[in-house]
């Protein structure tokens, strides 16, 4: 069922696996990722008054809910993009 | 790289191109449960939002004014914790049901299996069963089968528009909403977030389908994990099947040496995962049934008894007894019990009241003309009733303290957040320690049971 699939298998890691499978990888966990913190910073903090800090009293708590979700996700999907790149042989980087 | 077999072919079955499945359409007792579960489920989606209570939205998760409206109750973010609490819920009630029934969850309730169900239904409907399916796909593009698809996705789109539309108004109040779209005028993040979950349910339920389950679902991963050999999962009997092979209606199968199976393959065009249920249980399967109503359909018409593939458990297959109440189940039951008690018990005892306190940080404490020290005190009083209520402030834990707060007692609105600042004077000769503690208490005037007391520091010179 759990495979472990890649690490052993010729032609490293992600060799074969669709460029369509490859982005969802990335972008997927870091969706669910950036919808739980998303709900946990902004259970804690009132956007509002970060925007207020911040020197943004024109955001509304929607557009600040939102634009917290995606910066979220960015850095989500970079943490996972850079996860996929490191995992890379170093063999096949050389050529 | 010498790799056993198997692996191999798992491997290959993950990275292996998608190939489109076609269903086809099954009907029977499980068909038919699975069909009230969505009809049910879908309803309440679509259905809940517009319910009124008490003049307002009945369910409504109001993100703008922080607050989350459940009927007749009112959540604050600082009821985080019952959030907390209801994940619990939800994680435990997952794997009780999975241990005893493996994945109900998958084949009747899960949003991706419901709306898949729904579209894979219009696109029946449209475009015929699994055979005209097939054929149109391979058919050359003519005005009949643009006219055919141009339909569904029409339907599909109008469909994914609402279901996006019906997700924006848990969050903003539907009524208004539904307003706004009339008049154009929906601001932009409305708009966007409508797009944006009519374009994810487009995709998932018409496109990634079970692809969903096999390669972004992470219970499908790890549920697993909890199926022990008495959990109800969906097996085809090989005893009684194998061999398998074709055979007229009506000729004793036993004198062919054949077994149940007329490997008619039909369990295997109506799997939504396009799996094969004879190759045994395979983490592809979400559970939803539809390779017995169809293979019961096939054993009758033969003349068979029915359940050639059916509900069972490992250690029934193999004619040991079935123990439905095990540790493990007793356990999830248990906890799960525990944790929606405490929860109901919570909410239904919680004081709709919250006193924040934050000491004046600018400076630790003043001495007056009279000769007293004093702090000052920034308290935040939160009403989470929905009634306005007039809240009266006392202090105590210092001998002679003197609290001057105006005014007192606090006109707080229904469910808003009244700030104020207080004073509080102490003689320095009551004082034995640079740090001491005292109690702010809040009290309704017209409730005494909506009362809160917080600890704060009182700051002074050691004399």
């Amino acid at each position: 069922m759990e495979t472990t699939h890649g690490d052993h298998h010729a032609g490293g890691p992600d060799a074969g696996l669709p460029a369509i499978q490859q982005v969802v990888s990335v972008l997927w966990p870091s969706f669910l990722t950036a919808g739980i913190a998303t709900i946990v910073t902004f259970t804690v903090f009132d956007p509002l008054q970060i925007a207020q800090c911040m020197g943004e009293p024109g955001l509304t708590r929607l557009g600040a809910y939102s634009t917290g979700f995606f910066v979220f996700w960015l850095f989500a999907a970079a943490s996972s993009g850079l996860t996929c790149y490191f995992r890379r042989p170093t063999d096949r980087i050389r050529g | 790289m010498a790799e056993p077999a198997q692996k191999d072919a798992v491997v290959e079955e993950i990275y292996k191109k998608h190939e489109k499945i076609y269903p086809r359409e099954v009907h029977g007792f499980f068909a038919h449960m699975r069909l009230l579960a969505m009809t049910v489920l879908l309803g309440l989606y679509y259905g809940v939002p517009w319910l009124q209570w008490d003049g307002r939205q009945a369910v409504l998760f109001d993100l703008p004014h922080r607050k989350f409206y459940i009927f007749d109750w009112v959540f604050w973010p600082q009821d985080f914790f019952y959030l907390a609490l209801l994940l619990m819920i939800a994680a435990f009630a997952l794997f009780f049901f999975t241990t005893l029934a493996g994945r109900l969850w998958c084949g009747y309730a899960c949003p991706q299996t419901v709306w898949t169900e729904l579209f894979m239904w219009i696109e029946h409907r449209i475009e015929g069963d699994r055979p005209q399916q097939i054929k149109l796909d391979k058919s050359p593009w003519n005005a009949r089968k643009i006219r055919i698809k141009a339909t569904k996705h029409a339907i599909w789109f109008l469909l994914a528009l609402w279901t996006g539309f019906t997700f924006v108004g848990y969050f903003t109040p539907i009524r208004e909403l539904w307003h706004d779209v009339l008049a154009f005028n929906l601001s932009g993040w409305e708009t966007f977030w409508i797009l944006f979950y009519g374009f994810a349910t487009w995709g998932n339920a018409g496109f990634m389908r079970e692809q969903v389950c096999i390669y972004m679902c992470p219970y499908a991963r790890f549920q697993a994990a909890m199926f022990d050999r008495d959990t109800l999962v969906i097996s085809y009997d090989a005893k009684r099947g194998e061999p398998r092979g074709s055979r007229k209606r009506g000729v004793d199968p036993r004198e062919l040496g054949l077994g149940d199976c007329i490997d008619c393959t039909l369990c295997v065009q109506v799997c939504p995962t396009g799996i094969d249920i004879r190759n045994g249980l395979q983490y592809q399967c979400i559970g939803c049934a539809a390779c017995i109503d169809v293979c019961n359909e096939v054993m009758e018409k033969m003349g068979y008894p029915k359940g050639l593939i059916r509900y069972t458990t490992e250690n029934q297959m193999e004619g040991k007894p079935t123990h439905i109440l095990r540790p493990r189940i007793v356990i999830y039951g248990l906890l799960l019990l525990l944790f929606t008690s405490a929860t109901l018990y919570g909410i239904a005892t919680r004081t709709p009241l919250e006193l924040d306190i934050i000491r004046d940080r600018n400076t630790l404490y003043r001495e007056t003309d009279e000769g007293l020290v004093e702090n000052v005190y920034q308290l935040k009083i939160v009403n989470m009733d929905e009634k306005p209520h007039r809240y009266r402030l006392s202090i105590r834990g210092l001998p002679g303290m003197v609290l001057d707060a105006d005014p007192n007692p606090v006109e707080v609105p229904a469910g808003s957040v009244q700030e104020e600042t207080v004073r509080v004077r102490v003689d320095p000769v009551e004082l034995k320690r640079a740090s001491n503690e005292i109690y702010f208490i809040i009290e309704a005037e017209d409730d005494p049971k909506l009362r809160r007391e917080e600890k704060a520091r009182f700051l002074g010179p050691v004399l």
